[in-house]
């Protein structure tokens, strides 16, 4: 793997994350303010950009790369997204969810290296 | 909704309209149904960026448009991603997020069952890991559900 292609794998997973971020907070604006609040149109559609950067990156990287090779990076997300989703979204971990979520991305990377 | 129902019958209905509208609304649902349909348009998206291949196949994935297939998934993806914004609406990401990795188990699940391939030990391991996993962080979801 050149260090080109690593760099877009990093790229396309941190614009994933970034989107789940963005739209979660978007979609919390609705549950007070309907789908006419700023917060929803700004943050819905900046998360849908990220998410359509990411997801031709990965098209991209599909015609290259196996994927089961390209698998356990997005095996990564879940432990990403979740510390992410504590710190930014200030949302409450606890330990099923630090011990399941480390167990979900175990089991992920087991399945895509067999 | 304030309305009286003009007879018993009507009222039945309207009932059980009403529960499978609740059952339809409910987040846990939406979950499955947006990983379901995730499932279907990354099998689409992997076959059509495979038979674009011989197209210069350039960094940004573009030329797998020229495939229907990747159209195809690429339907499923945004119905896959209404169904998402629904759930993390009404769900934390930190909880939503490592559920909806079930369609990781999915995908070789039914690939054992309608394409009969083989799971061996390593990948069945992995699966049991995902599913125990995913039973943890369920589990105080499932309490959260509740005071809904």
């Amino acid at each position: 793997m050149t260090p080109f292609a690593l760099f877009l794998i990093l790229t396309s997973l941190a614009a994933f994350v970034g989107g789940q971020l963005l739209l979660k907070h978007g979609m919390e604006a609705t549950v007070s303010g309907g789908f006419r609040h700023r917060t929803f149109l700004l943050f819905v559609t900046a998360g849908t950009m990220a998410m359509a950067v990411s997801f031709f990156l990965t098209l991209g990287l599909l015609q290259r790369f196996d994927l089961s090779y390209l698998d356990p990076f997005q095996g990564l997300s879940v432990i990403f997204v979740t510390l992410a989703a504590i710190v930014f979204l200030r949302e409450k971990l606890n330990l099923r969810l630090a011990v399941g979520s480390l167990l979900i991305t175990a089991g992920l990377i087991l399945v895509s290296l067999s | 909704m304030s309305q009286t129902p003009p007879s018993a019958a009507a009222a039945a209905v309207a009932d059980s309209r009403g529960r499978r509208a609740r059952l339809f609304a409910n987040p846990w649902l939406q979950l499955a149904l947006s990983q379901t349909l995730t499932m279907f348009g990354d099998l689409c998206l992997k076959r059509g960026a495979m038979s674009t291949i011989h197209l210069a196949p350039a960094w940004t994935g573009l030329t797998g448009l020229a495939s229907p297939l990747v159209w195809l998934g690429i339907v499923f993806l945004i119905l896959s991603f209404v169904t998402w914004l629904y759930v993390l609406k009404h769900l934390p990401l930190s909880v939503a997020f490592p559920v909806s990795q079930v369609v990781h188990v999915m995908v070789p699940l039914s690939s054992w069952l309608v394409l009969g391939e083989r799971i061996g030990p390593l990948r069945g391991a992995g699966i049991a890991l995902v599913l125990l996993g995913l039973a943890v962080v369920a589990q105080p979801a499932a309490k959260l559900e509740e005071r809904l």
